[in-house]
């Protein structure tokens, strides 16, 4: 993987040396302002792995639950207030402490799409007819792929 | 200060959690830290690739050119084209909603828009993580679902916003519901 990227920065290099620094300085600047973040999320996580008993994510987030399941999933996933890219980790840990896999897929596309913190500010760029329409229908649109998720996988 | 802390409002949570954790649970506590650890460890280079793959395409990928492409036609093509930029755009969400409002000022439908948006949740240059964490079935069947739900979802929101509206999702409505 790092291999991969490291050509692409090579093959870049031939092509603009300019561009390909300022490529790497943007790379640079933001892992490091998402490094608070992620040193969050895996904090999150391991506090997860040992204090969240796996009975609790069986209750709420188990394939026994349903459509139940998948209506906590997205809720979860529509309060979740940061970068898209903590919602993989959590996710695993959910999994791996027996989540239904259908309610952990509509956990990320809710994560992702529905903003409860962002409201406002999708509202006041776009209005707040669009900001509703468009985060109500994508809480149902995570819990269809979490549905559809389940078919495939 | 309180602003860095209001910026950083998830890392604050969770160094309560692992405060209030080591005053109830001293042991559990460190247990908990050492293997948050041991995972980040087990990622951090796919971490370090994936800010790699940013970069590359923060530089690249001219957004002006794609936005003004964007909001000039609208076409079934362009919602696909917008569910394609989608993918790879990434962001904070306070960088991303000003882009989509130019798009929008430049005359683009809400369809577009909001494929744009939705397609944004498969987060490609994001996907060796997710890999890492799912297993490459889940993301290949997320990301390819999220795509077909981002076109989908286009019509749908534009339709809905059409209804009721005298705008019917016309451009150059950008400021007005």
């Amino acid at each position: 993987m790092v291999a991969l990227v490291a050509a692409g920065y090579g093959f870049t290099r031939y092509r603009s040396r300019a561009k390909t620094n300022q490529a790497v300085t943007v790379a640079r600047k933001s892992l490091l302002a998402m490094l608070p973040t992620f040193a969050a999320v895996f904090g999150l996580v391991g506090l997860f792995q040992v204090f969240v008993p796996p009975s609790l994510v069986e209750r709420w987030l188990g394939a026994g639950g349903g459509p139940f399941s998948l209506l906590v999933g997205a809720t979860v996933g529509s309060v979740a207030a940061g970068p898209p890219a903590g919602a993989f980790p959590i996710a695993g840990s959910l999994i791996e402490a027996g989540a239904w896999m259908p309610a952990v897929a509509a956990f990320i596309v809710s994560w992702v799409l529905v903003g409860v913190v962002s409201l406002p500010f999708e509202g006041r760029v776009f209005g707040w007819r669009y900001a509703l329409t468009r985060n109500g229908m994508s809480f149902l649109l995570a819990m269809l792929i979490g549905l559809a998720m389940g078919w495939l996988v | 200060m309180f602003q860095a802390l209001r910026r950083e409002v998830l890392l604050v949570a969770v160094a309560s959690l692992y405060l209030w954790a080591f005053v109830v649970d001293r042991d559990g506590a460190g247990r908990a830290l050492a293997s948050g650890g041991r995972v980040f460890l087990s990622v951090v280079l796919i971490i370090v690739s994936v800010f790699g793959i940013l970069g590359l395409f923060q530089v690249w990928v001219d957004k002006k050119k794609v936005a003004t492409h964007l909001g000039e036609r609208a076409g079934l093509g362009t919602i696909l084209l917008g569910a394609a930029f989608g993918t790879v755009l990434v962001g904070p969400v306070y960088v991303i909603f000003p882009l989509l409002f130019a798009i929008r000022a430049h005359g683009a439908r809400w369809a577009v828009v909001t494929a744009i948006l939705t397609a944004w949740a498969v987060k490609i240059p994001m996907v060796p993580l997710e890999v890492q964490f799912l297993g490459w079935r889940f993301a290949l069947a997320r990301t390819v679902l999220t795509f077909i739900g981002a076109v989908i979802m286009g019509f749908l929101v534009e339709w809905l916003m059409a209804l009721g509206s005298r705008s019917k999702g016309e451009p150059g409505a950008a400021r007005v519901n």
